[in-house]
């Protein structure tokens, strides 16, 4: 036996992975591996595959593939959070190890936020951006699919850490020292820095591509103060990604030299400076937090107007508070780290930067219910994410404002009354939106609706599984529990509402088995959505069949007004009255497998720098390197789809007069 | 609809947006066979980028004039990237770019400014 293998098994295979638990997950993965590797060749997919998804560049698959993506992160994100509230519930549990432990919030904070929230956001915008605004595509159609596998590869990295290696354990926010070399040896941050470095190229990208494909792409008369909210909020939220993600990544690069190459840019000796980290972090982290957030504000502007059959009210006031809460954004971050000390200057500046922003908000939340006010509302599943929101998230909104008043932040700072703050923001806005856009607009992407009966259960184990879970988290936290905690004595008193909110997490993982039973049985026998507008909607995506043809728009339409669709319904038109004459041929990007290489490259790449294994990491850059030559020169990206193909789709969906 | 337009000569595309009295800001396309000012200008990237490093590893400069130095060397690396690599000055509409550049100096600028500002409470604590 070579002399090498047993330090490869020691390096890949550490005690940490080696837990009864991840043992029997592994054989549960290598199971279910084995059996789709069979099912994809008994049933003689791969090339279907290939050529459909790996190498597509059409915007609306790549969205399905960032949904698959992100209800994947959020199961496995959820099955962390009920590990955490497992170890939590009663007082001196020994569930898992105190190593395990911090694993477990690494890893759940990092999944929920970086790998479900931002893809599952990336997914409505692909679905739908496009079709809102009238276009083909999006501005830059590999790009999108580089982003999308750049992601796709950074989240498999980040997710092979338990298995191989062992996971990052310095907390989602992974400050220094903690991932110091030091401090910290094994390869888990390695695995964290690579893995958001490369999936944060993939957002910076997206970020532009979202960017410009809103600025430039849209259909003739789409004036600015024409757009649908959501495209506002798009648009809004690319750019706070483009400003957002270099801090992040220069923070994220200097740490991992830190660790791999012996610089001292975060270290505690050698003039090293933690908190600068800690600075860059959150300079990142807080406009972050609005990239989480403003796209689900669009959502709720589209489903609270659809549902109320009413324009959206304030609309001129919707697009200046969110641009004001974009700009207000960047200068509040040092409100999560008050308890730094950078004198009572910085901190009272930033303490009332931070409670103007609930200024804008509040406007929004009054402008949502004035839309609804003498509305003829129609309490759909989307509708009612709509309306758990506004309560949900001005709770949280005020909880927020009480941990930007400076000196009570030294109380409140790092105790369970910040967990429930945020949880609260993050599932009251963020989850509630993304769930309330899947549900209003699963036809469009699919073609069928998701069962609304069904959808109402979750939604309610959902509501209630929540309030539960992260009412007691408030008290918790004014009782003096902090966070990160492993375990705790008897005789506390946080015992009860421990237990408690562990309930509310149990309440809130049944949620998510339905809301997966729902999702699985309307793809089986769900309602055919066979007008393309199943909720009597105002935007252009529904005017178009469900599911959307490949090339969207058979003719681009062309806007007089807001809620374009609406209006063009009200006068008796449609898009479904094509002439002949009227298609032409149509200019598509062609499918290409650029992307998925360039990602599977820059895994490559992650792995090796991970485990310091150069050879590899080298193997990975030239990898990198020849995608990116190859796209350079590739002049054969686009092809033009025949008009006789465009009429003979259009005339079997009955779109063609004549 | 992929219709096919003829192509605009610059001077039309150039008649065709608003900004006719800023003639200073009128697009200049260069169309070269070899690459010199884009090569030049990655050697000068390179050169205000290890200008940089050295003077902080070697400690060359008291500390706030290093901050200085570097804080210029920083400027000139921005304005080096929007002008060679960015092509600012190549394309239409350019009265339209000037706005988002502003942004991204107001941004980058309260970024950079903020955090030196938030981080001088090195210098009263430890």
């Amino acid at each position: 036996m070579p002399s090498f293998l047993p330090y490869l098994y020691h390096t890949l295979f550490p005690p940490t992975v080696r837990y009864p638990d991840i043992l029997l997950i592994d054989f549960g993965l290598i199971m279910a591996g084995i059996g789709l590797l069979g099912f994809m060749t008994k049933t003689r997919r791969w090339g279907w595959l290939w050529r459909e998804w790996l190498t597509t560049v059409d915007h609306k698959k790549i969205a399905v593939m960032y949904l698959i993506a992100a209800i994947v992160m959020l199961f496995r994100g959820g099955i962390d959070a009920e590990m955490l509230r497992a170890q939590l519930a009663l007082p001196t549990t020994k569930f898992m190890p105190a190593a395990q432990y911090d694993e477990v919030f690494t890893t759940h904070g990092t999944i929920m936020i970086f790998f479900m929230a931002m893809p599952f956001i990336f997914a409505l915008f692909n679905a739908v951006v496009p079709l809102m605004i009238g276009a083909r595509d999006v501005a830059f159609p590999r790009i999108n699919a580089m982003s999308y596998w750049l992601f796709a590869f950074g989240a498999i990295l980040f997710n092979i850490s338990f298995v191989i290696g062992g996971s990052p354990n310095a907390g989602w926010t992974a400050y220094p020292p903690y991932t110091g070399l030091a401090f910290n040896p094994g390869p888990g941050e390695n695995y964290y820095f690579l893995a958001l470095i490369i999936a944060g190229m993939g957002t910076t990208m997206t970020g532009v591509n979202f960017l410009v494909t809103t600025v430039r792409m849209r259909a003739p008369g789409m004036t600015l103060m024409r757009m649908p909210m959501f495209v506002w909020s798009t648009m809004i939220t690319s750019a706070l990604i483009l400003f957002a993600f270099p801090p992040l990544t220069v923070a994220l690069a200097m740490s991992l030299f830190d660790r791999l190459f012996g610089s001292s840019f975060f270290t505690l000796t050698r003039g090293g400076m933690p908190m600068m980290y800690v600075n860059l972090f959150w300079l990142f982290g807080h406009p972050e937090v609005y990239i989480l957030v403003i796209p689900l504000f669009g959502v709720f502007s589209e489903v609270v107007s659809t549902f109320s059959k009413k324009q959206l009210f304030g609309y001129p006031v919707m697009v200046v508070s969110m641009l004001a809460i974009m700009f207000l954004s960047y200068g509040t971050w040092v409100h999560h780290f008050f308890t730094m000390g950078a004198g009572p200057a910085v901190n009272a500046f930033f303490g009332l930067s931070t409670m103007l922003i609930a200024i804008p908000t509040g406007v929004k939340i009054f402008n949502w219910i004035f839309t609804m006010w003498g509305g003829r509302i129609q309490l759909t599943v989307a509708m009612l994410y709509q309306l758990a929101f506004i309560p949900t998230f001005v709770i949280g909104g005020a909880s927020g404002v009480m941990l930007a008043v400076v000196p009570a932040d030294y109380q409140f700072h790092n105790s369970y009354f910040l967990i429930a703050h945020f949880h609260n923001v993050i599932i009251g806005g963020t989850l509630f939106g993304l769930l309330s856009g899947l549900y209003y607009w699963w036809p469009k992407m699919f073609g069928m609706k998701l069962n609304e009966r069904q959808g109402k259960v979750a939604f309610w184990l959902f509501f209630i599984g929540f309030w539960i879970t992260f009412t007691p988290q408030y008290l918790l936290g004014l009782k003096g529990m902090t966070r990160r905690l492993y375990t705790y004595p008897i005789g506390m008193g946080w015992h009860e509402l421990n237990v408690i909110s562990t309930f509310g997490a149990l309440i809130m993982g049944a949620a998510f088995v339905a809301l997966v039973y729902n999702i699985v049985w309307s793809l089986l026998y769900g309602e055919k959505d066979l007008t393309g507008d199943p909720w009597n909607g105002r935007t252009l995506e529904w005017a178009l069949p469900s599911p959307v043809p490949e090339y969207n728009f058979a003719r681009i339409p062309v806007v007089h007004e807001r809620d374009a669709w609406w209006a063009m319904k009200q006068r008796g038109q449609s898009l479904a009255d094509l002439k002949p004459e009227d298609v032409r041929d149509v200019e598509m990007p062609r499918n290409t497998p650029i992307p998925f290489l360039l990602g599977a490259s820059f895994f490559v790449v992650g792995f090796g720098m991970t485990f310091k294994f150069w050879p590899i990491a080298i193997m990975g850059f030239v990898g990198v390197i020849l995608c990116i030559l190859f796209s350079g020169f590739d002049y054969e990206d686009h092809h033009h789809l025949k008009a006789d193909v465009i009429r003979s789709t259009e005339a079997s969906l009955g779109r063609l007069q004549g | 609809m992929s219709q096919v337009e003829q192509p605009l000569t610059i001077d039309e595309a150039y008649n065709q947006d608003n900004d006719r009295a800023l003639k200073f800001l009128r697009p200049r396309f260069h169309e070269e066979k070899f690459p010199t000012i884009q090569i030049l200008g990655y050697i000068g990237s390179l050169i205000l980028t290890f200008g940089a490093y050295f003077l902080v590893m070697d400690h060359v400069l008291p500390p706030v004039s290093l901050l200085a130095v570097i804080l210029a060397l920083a400027v000139m690396q921005g304005a080096l990237q929007i002008g060679v690599f960015m092509h600012v000055r190549e394309g239409r509409g350019l009265a339209w770019q000037i706005v988002p550049l502003y942004l991204v100096f107001l941004i980058a600028m309260g970024m950079v400014g903020m955090s030196i500002w938030i981080m001088l409470f090195k210098s009263g604590v430890s």
